[in-house]
């Protein structure tokens, strides 16, 4: 589904709504879809803090229960003001919110399997283990927006075959791409390193080293 | 995916503002969060904590420096700091190489070196979820793990009525690098820190916070090393680990997840100290250091031995 679909679908989807949900909770600047992020990002990027104060919207008074509290972060260059309810997973922020679907659930909440990795401040980290409301003024990064910025590894994983069902893909191609900003030049010994937090339960391992090196070989080219 | 039933999350901007939550009970202090996050979501603790006390918004604890002969290491420092840092990887190779074993990149993006010395056992009893073996560690009355399936656990016997293993990495190189572990009440030598306590593996109490690792330089021509045994190079726990320190006549070697706390091996100490290092003194040295092991009855763990007198072999021959 494209983000435009998307969008539509939840403007004159009945009842509550994933935006409705958001606009109740009064604190929602940046929009769930991609597709607007882009001028919602240029309206905001100076001082989002000071658009709030002058929105209407934001003047009445916030339904904010008692553990809730308000983060701005900026997920694939967008951003994004939420409250949050302390007990809230990065990784529930980011697919149940807003609606980055690429962190997966795997091995249920216990940092073993790396599927649902994404790069926050660079760093490639397990979002199902990161605490929402520590994520305030983050910038994070999820496949969904290293596939849109047209990053060699994407081609690079695709010319290499380097996943079978897919499900364990962006947490690798996270990984990767923390590792490639870091290390422009790695040797397969750091791929091999870089990955191993990462399981993929199809076995397609020995795909992911020549894969992530093809990428690299093309950083500067694109 | 199970998610976590309500707290409330403090960020705390002192070390002192966190002790003081801390005081007041109920609260747990979290820096990483890869462990305490997991052990909270599934509920392996009798008592959920009401209050999350984060100490990674506390300014200043997040340094790696070298000060008159000593490395000091804030507590905030992630693992993977400590595995990329050249000071450390040239000169502590005992700690570079066991922060580099430690869990997976992602936890060492994440874990810190504090979090990491200080994380609970990994006993399966102790952290089935929903705190279905209200254990010894925990405050019970029994250690389920001495009468059922204790094939990872202490070869040298129980601590306390409690034969879970300390599971960390970073420890024993602490251990045999001669550490001290500084808190907001006191400077603690390393091989004093841990002890089996309900729940956690220290000594602290209660509202003590580790603020810094010291470890003195290693003197000329001393050389230190660390070897992990584990099913996968990644992600596992050791099944045993072992750091060494040898050179100028003295010996430091130290052994982890054989027993509830890093377990020192001073037998090995003597047999080495002051020797050439070769197969023959080193294979002598790691068949002392398994002298006073004592398996469980059944002999379900006593697998473990060979392994942990070759961990002790292995890491002597790679400070030659």
């Amino acid at each position: 589904m494209s983000e435009e679909e998307k969008n539509t679908e939840e403007a004159v989807k009945p009842g509550v709504s994933r935006r409705s949900f958001l606009k109740d909770a009064g604190l929602m600047i940046g929009a769930p879809g991609l597709g607007s992020i882009a001028a919602v990002a240029g309206q905001i990027a100076t001082s989002p803090k000071a658009e709030a104060a002058q929105s209407p919207n934001q003047t009445a008074p916030q339904k904010i229960t008692s553990t809730a509290t308000t983060i701005d972060l900026t997920v694939n260059g967008g951003k994004y003001r939420f409250a949050v309810e302390q007990n809230w997973s990065l990784r529930q922020l980011l697919r149940d919110q807003i609606g980055f679907t690429s962190p997966k659930d795997w091995c249920g909440g216990q940092g073993a399997c790396g599927s649902c990795t994404v790069i926050m401040n660079g760093r490639p980290v397990l979002s199902c283990m990161t605490l929402a409301c520590e994520c305030d003024g983050a910038v994070v990064e999820t496949a969904e927006g290293i596939a849109k910025a047209k990053h060699p590894i994407i081609q690079a994983y695709i010319n290499n075959n380097a996943f079978q069902c897919g499900y364990c893909t962006p947490g690798f191609v996270c990984t990767a791409k923390a590792l490639l900003d870091r290390n422009k030049k790695p040797t397969e010994a750091d791929v091999r390193d870089a990955l191993g937090g990462n399981l993929c339960r199809c076995a397609t391992y020995q795909r992911h080293p020549p894969a992530v090196l093809e990428a690299a070989a093309n950083l500067g080219k694109a | 995916m199970k998610t976590w039933k309500k707290f409330a999350h403090v960020n705390a901007k002192t070390v002192d503002e966190a002790a003081s939550i801390l005081r007041a009970g109920k609260a747990v202090a979290l820096s990483g969060g890869t462990d305490i996050l997991s052990a909270m979501r599934f509920e392996i603790l009798p008592n959920y904590p009401e209050v999350v006390v984060n100490l990674k918004s506390i300014p200043g604890l997040d340094y790696i420096k070298e000060e008159s002969g000593i490395l000091k290491i804030g507590a905030l420092v992630r693992m993977e700091d400590i595995v990329r840092n050249d000071t450390i990887k040239a000169k502590y190779v005992a700690l570079a190489e066991a922060a580099h074993r430690t869990a997976s990149p992602h936890i060492r993006e994440m874990g810190t070196i504090a979090g990491n010395i200080c994380q609970m056992p990994r006993c399966w009893y102790f952290r089935l979820p929903d705190n279905r073996f209200y254990c010894t560690r925990k405050g019970g009355k029994m250690c389920y793990a001495m009468a059922g399936e204790n094939r990872y656990h202490s070869i040298f016997g129980a601590l306390k009525a409690c034969i879970a293993v300390n599971a960390s990495d970073t420890a024993p190189a602490l251990v045999a690098l001669n550490a001290k572990i500084k808190t907001n009440k006191r400077l603690i030598e390393a091989e004093a820190f841990w002890d089996m306590n309900v729940p956690g593996s220290t000594v602290l109490a209660a509202d003590e916070i580790v603020t810094e690792i010291q470890i003195p330089a290693p003197a000329p021509g001393v050389k230190s090393s660390f070897i992990k045994f584990a099913i996968r190079k990644s992600i596992d726990f050791p099944i045993v680990n072992c750091a060494a320190m040898i050179g100028g006549g003295t010996a430091r070697i130290c052994l982890n997840a054989v027993y509830n706390k890093p377990y020192r091996a001073t037998a090995a100490e003597d047999a080495i100290k002051g020797k050439a290092i070769n197969e023959s003194s080193a294979d002598a040295a790691g068949a002392a250091a398994v002298s006073a092991a004592n398996p469980m009855p059944g002999d379900r763990n006593k697998w473990k031995i060979p392994i942990a007198k070759t961990m002790v072999k292995r890491s002597i021959l790679a400070c030659s």
